[in-house]
């Protein structure tokens, strides 16, 4: 079973947070899917001759299926855009600018039926970055881009002692990467729910857990049960029997949720990943463990 | 050698010290040959032609409107639903509306008008003057249950959308979007707020910002508000001028019967600094009579309306937390420095005080880097809260503003009681201090935000009056003179086109705004009523 719509993931931070950089790298990843990268400006996206299959004004093709594009005056309508294209890229990345707000982009793949929510990284310089927060003509919008973020990517060094506790303040459900690989490996949760498929093992830096059972639940109880998840967990994804004919699809990043009906599966089975430092699998298990159990009982009262 | 065209007038306003009236100008191949009497032409030879047609007109010249967007053309492919009285591009009033019943009954008029597969889309709304219950859905229901209709408000980050705009998305009860705000029963009011929550509608419905500007049609209406307007060069202050932009505004304004001259001003974004210079210094090799490129805009802060321009202490009266950068301050030096060295003018728009202080000392940074040019007049845009210590350091620095005059009447009110107070709000667009500082001064619409209208902007200067009739610091009023003076050669100069518009001067383009009435001879109060008959622009007449 796989989930059409398309994903989008933000990439926020910060002017010369190191977001362009990030990018160039990312697209230089091997890639397991077609990826379609919003850019600001295409003119800082540095990719080796070798990689290009071929190159126009405002657009990159890449010989690993992966697209760069500028967005343009109208970011928005830049994204209506690709979703108009045939065919659609796997994953869509949008570099946010460095004074937007990254969550008010991240809202629109929530609002749009054909697109689900990936997620924001916000990019930040490890050596500078925490200048920025003592700056008081910048301190609050910098810092509202670190909020809503769902994983932090350290650019330039490693951030000191007192910087990450600060980070943390702001943030606290956020992962750290230090590598274009770990965000990679966040953004690329794939589209196939099937959980079989990616029970080989995830990127180091991660670890992932899953369950399969035949466990059904109603909309509301699901929610609550996923409202009550770890928060190590970055992603999480899967489907959900429900009752007679219709199930759940499920697609969580950080702290949100999308619950979708679908047609009754199978059984029901959930993928959740998480940074090694973050999160513990035990926890995974004891809470769907509770969550069964505390459904079951309250069926029973029904 | 051309024919000569004598055009005669009740009264001639020439701006120009050295010959202030006139009854009568020559005109040849669009330029200003004589400026006198009925024999000013007459050294011209045998071969002059009279054209009596504005005989009974007072002309000025034609006017600048020096803050202005394209889309104030494109927006009205919709429904005007607006509170106050506009006229569209074709010369049709719209009175202005003020309940939701009126916007229901305009709608269902426009209804009955359109094919059945087209949505309908209307502009302009704004809840904040309207009394009664806040528009919803069930009124647009009442329009048409089955054509998806959607209000976009006048700030265009909000719109107001039917049930079956709701249902072409799917939002419903389940729906858990920010920005679709939902009713106590937990179903979608029908208002949407910002950008996401919209798009996945405008999509479906075929709404594009970007098709309200660089589209032909755009460009012509923009050119009839013009003619209706008086005026006959305007900017468009935030192009986006794509190589197809430039070729259609190339194809459009190079008619002889295109009515304006154009300013577009590239916004500085989506690029590094040098990047942006050396796009504009490209532009600028392709400038010709109607079209004129060559400066950038640099849009710094937001709006104080809605919070986000970046204000200094004491901030907001309302607690709201400062506004937001759109460049923030090391980007603002970084444009300025780079900008200034190229001899690229800058247009910075700043409306809080923080935001035009950073600008003054991003442009003094760069100035004592780079010297040259002297006469770089970069231009602050609305300084809508700039003090006389600003005013005076721009004047120092060579710089010029172009106050947000509009803004007294359409917003006052609500500056005094929602955002900065009455105190703050009475020295808004303070037109005085700085013509008192020595700046040059012009004085904008900021069009589609406000009508295009510089008379009308010239009263909101001479009378400083709100919505409500209050007067906001009669301190800061211009008399009738400086204010045409700012819709004319004052608004030229912040264009560096003096030397070729603004005054009715020989050598200089034969651009006239044709008048009903004459300004210098109206009541103050009375400037906003001149009738504006149309315009001529390089010598050819435009009548409305
Ligand atoms: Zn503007």
């Amino acid at each position: 079973m796989r989930d059409r719509r398309l994903p989008m993931t933000v990439i926020g931070g910060f002017l010369g947070a190191g977001k362009t950089t990030l990018i160039n790298q990312l697209l230089r990843q091997p890639q397991g899917q077609r990826l379609m990268v919003l850019v600001n400006d295409f003119g800082a996206i540095n990719i080796d001759a070798a990689l290009i299959e071929s190159a126009g004004a405002d657009m990159l093709s890449l010989t690993n299926g992966c697209v760069c594009c500028t967005m343009g005056g109208d970011l928005f309508m830049a994204i209506a855009d690709v979703l108009d294209r045939h065919p659609r890229p796997d994953h869509l990345l949008v570099e946010a600018s460095g004074v937007a707000d990254p969550q008010k982009i991240a809202n629109a793949a929530v609002a749009e039926p054909e697109m689900r929510n990936g997620g924001i990284v916000s990019v930040i310089d490890g050596e500078n970055g925490s200048a920025l927060l003592d700056d008081p003509q910048i301190a609050d919008q910098v810092r509202g881009q670190i909020s809503c973020a769902n994983l932090i990517y350290v650019s330039k060094g490693k951030p000191g002692t007192e910087f990450l506790t600060t980070l943390k303040e702001i943030v606290p459900n956020a992962g750290f990467a230090h590598t274009a690989a770990e965000v990679t490996a966040f953004t690329e949760l794939g589209q196939d729910l099937s959980v079989r498929v990616e029970k080989n093992a995830p990127h180091p830096a991660y670890v992932q857990w899953s369950a399969t059972d035949d466990a059904q639940f109603d909309a509301k109880g699901l929610r609550q049960a996923l409202m009550n998840r770890p928060t190590g967990i970055l992603r999480i994804k899967g489907f959900v029997r429900g009752a007679g004919a219709t199930g759940w699809l499920v697609q969580g990043v950080g702290r949100s949720i999308d619950i979708t009906s679908i047609p009754q599966p199978q059984e029901t089975q959930l993928l959740a990943i998480g940074l090694k430092e973050n999160l513990n699998t035990e926890n995974c298990h004891t809470w769907w463990r509770d969550a069964l159990r505390r459904h079951d009982e309250l069926s029973l009262e029904d | 050698m051309n024919k000569v065209t004598l055009f005669q007038a009740r009264r001639i306003v020439t701006m120009d010290a050295f010959q202030p009236h006139a009854t009568h100008v020559a005109v040849q191949n669009g330029k200003i040959v004589a400026v006198g009497d009925a024999q000013c032409a007459d050294r011209w030879g045998q071969d002059v032609v009279r054209d009596d047609r504005l005989r009974d007109a007072v002309l000025m010249p034609g006017f600048v409107e020096g803050h202005a967007h394209l889309m104030a053309g494109g927006i009205w492919r919709y429904t005007y639903v607006g509170y106050h009285d506009r006229i569209d591009p074709d010369s049709r009033a719209w009175p202005g509306l003020t309940s939701a019943l009126e916007v229901t009954d305009r709608l269902r008029a426009q209804h009955s008008l359109l094919p059945a597969e087209q949505p309908l889309v209307a502009w302009g709304f704004d809840p904040v003057f309207l009394k009664g219950e806040r528009l919803n859905r069930h009124h647009l229901d009442q329009v048409s249950p089955d054509r998806p209709i959607a209000v976009l408000f006048s700030n265009l980050h909000l719109m107001c959308v039917n049930s079956a705009a709701l249902a072409l998305v799917g939002y419903g009860i389940e729906t858990l979007v920010e920005g679709v705000v939902k009713d106590a029963d937990d179903f979608p009011t029908g208002e949407l707020q910002e950008m996401a929550a919209m798009f996945p509608l405008m999509r479906r419905l075929g709404v594009d910002f970007r098709n309200l500007a660089q589209t032909e049609d755009s460009l012509h209406a923009f050119g009839r508000l013009a003619v209706q307007a008086g005026v006959t060069t305007m900017t468009d202050l935030f192009s986006t001028l794509t190589d197809d932009d430039l070729t259609l505004m190339q194809d459009v304004t190079s008619a002889q019967d295109y009515p304006l001259r154009i300013v577009p001003v590239l916004g500085a974004t989506g690029g590094l600094p040098e990047e942006i210079a050396a796009r504009v210094k490209t532009l600028a090799e392709h400038n010709s009579d109607k079209l004129r490129f060559g400066a950038v805009k640099l849009l710094t802060d937001g709006s104080i309306q809605g919070w986000t321009a970046r204000v200094r202490a004491p901030g907001y009266v309302g607690g709201q937390p400062n506004g937001l950068w759109n460049i923030p301050p090391a980007q603002i030096h970084d444009l300025c420095d780079v900008m200034q060295r190229e001899g690229i003018q800058m247009h910075l728009h700043a409306n809080g005080d923080e935001a035009s202080e950073v600008c003054i000392d991003a442009i003094e940074a760069a100035l004592r880097k780079h010297p040259a040019p002297v006469d770089h007049r970069h231009v602050i845009q609305h300084g809508q809260m700039m003090d006389e210590a600003q005013f005076r350091r721009c004047a120092e620095l060579g710089m010029v503003v172009n106050l947000f005059a509009n803004h007294l009447w359409y917003f006052g009110d609500q500056h005094v009681a929602l955002t900065i107070g009455d105190e703050r709000a009475n020295r808004m667009d303070a037109c005085r201090s700085a013509l008192d500082s020595g700046l040059v001064l012009a004085i904008h619409s900021d069009a589609p935000v406000t009508p295009l209208g510089p008379l009308f902007t010239a009263w909101c200067a001479v009378n400083r009056q709100t919505m409500t009739g209050r007067v906001l610091g009669q301190e800061q009023r211009l008399t009738v003179a400086e204010a045409l003076y700012a819709l004319t050669l004052g608004a030229a100069k912040t264009l560096k086109m003096e030397h070729e518009v603004g005054s009715i001067t020989v050598g200089k383009i034969a651009d006239f705004a044709v008048l009903g009435k004459d300004p210098e001879q109206v009541a103050p109060e009375a400037l906003c009523d001149i009738p504006v008959l149309g315009t001529v622009a390089s010598g050819k007449v435009f009548l409305t």
